[in-house]
């Protein structure tokens, strides 16, 4: 039997109206947020609205398609919105922000990263580091080894060490062995500063 | 010392250093250590295999820790029960508290000594020193 499409034009259209979206994205039904939400993205002043509704959505999938058209539309204005919410209380929404963020066009962060990289939240350092991660190698590196240098935080130190251990150029070399002095008596940055290294000049000694 | 032949510990981070930190720690410990970069990986392993003690970093990829605890202790199956450590850089009290209303049986905040988590992955394990 042939598959007959049934239309669903009548059914699942979304208002085009952008108070009525903004209606539709309050609604107690998680399907027609999710309809607005894809709606608005596109929508003059929908970012806004979206950045609004996340802060109380708590449905997965509605918050997935904000995130991804954010994310799609990689808009400065939906940059600015995923950067705060870096500073989210909640950890899905600090993830969802960081995978966005991630997946946006490495110029839209670049300028970005150093002013967060010198945040003053260390759980902001901290989660730039990731976003480091997604940058050209030589840029990466002096980035890590720079925060690394002057970073007191160990959790921040070792998000570097992981970033350095996976991308990381020789250039890092001379700051991480400096660090393995200041860090001796720290069981966990002590490891981490070994391998970091060791894969370093691993990589360098495949490479030659 | 009591045996821990056979228990097996699934390490959720995105981290690959913390991976292999805790992985070598309850390795030489005599556990069986399993791995996921993410909540959603994680998951994913569990369903196919249950294990004896999930550990679990907050900020990851793709489904967060408070997620991955909300998503585990829903499901209709076995791992609903699996006890779940939450090993986070995040230290403040509603940190915790999150972590506990989403389904954390403990919480310990990184860095860790090697010995510490050995250490509480014993007890939680069931496992007398």
């Amino acid at each position: 039997m042939p598959l007959v499409r049934k239309s669903t034009a009548a059914v699942d259209a979304p208002p085009a109206d952008v108070e009525e979206l903004k209606t539709a994205l309050a609604s107690s039904r998680p399907d027609e947020r999710w309809q607005a939400a894809r709606a608005l993205i596109d929508m003059p002043g929908g970012i806004a609205l979206l950045g609004a509704g996340l802060a109380t959505e708590a449905d997965i999938r509605v918050r997935e398609v904000i995130f991804s058209g954010i994310a799609r539309t990689a808009t400065p204005e939906g940059a600015a919105l995923l950067l705060q919410l870096l500073r989210s209380e909640d950890a899905s929404l600090r993830s969802g922000a960081l995978d966005a963020l991630a997946a946006m066009p490495a110029d839209m962060l670049a300028g970005r990263l150093p002013e967060l990289l010198y945040d003053e939240d260390p759980d902001v350092r901290l989660l730039a580091c990731e976003l480091a991660r997604g940058m050209p190698s030589e840029d990466a590196t002096q980035l890590m080894a720079d925060l690394l240098e002057r970073e007191s935080e160990p959790n921040v130190c070792a998000a570097t060490m992981d970033v350095l251990a996976e991308i990381g150029g020789p250039q890092a070399l001379p700051v991480l062995q400096r660090s393995a002095e200041r860090f001796a008596s720290s069981p966990f940055l002590a490891f981490a500063i070994e391998i970091a290294v060791k894969r370093i000049k691993t990589t360098l000694d495949s490479g030659r | 010392m009591a045996d821990v032949t056979g228990k097996r510990i699934l390490v959720v981070d995105d981290a690959s250093l913390i991976r292999l930190y805790y992985r070598q720690a309850l390795e030489a410990a005599g556990f069986t250590v399993e791995e996921a970069l993410n909540g959603l990986e994680a998951i994913e392993k569990l369903l196919l295999e249950p294990v004896d003690l999930v550990i679990v970093d907050v900020n990851m990829p793709r489904m967060d820790g408070m997620t991955f605890l909300k998503t585990l202790r829903r499901q209709g199956s076995p791992i609903v029960a699996i006890p779940a450590l939450v090993t986070s850089t995040e230290a403040a009290p509603q940190d915790l508290d999150a972590a506990r209303a989403a389904g954390a049986n403990f919480y310990l905040v990184k860095p860790l000594a090697q010995d510490v988590l050995v250490q509480y992955v014993r007890l939680m394990c069931g496992i007398s020193a």
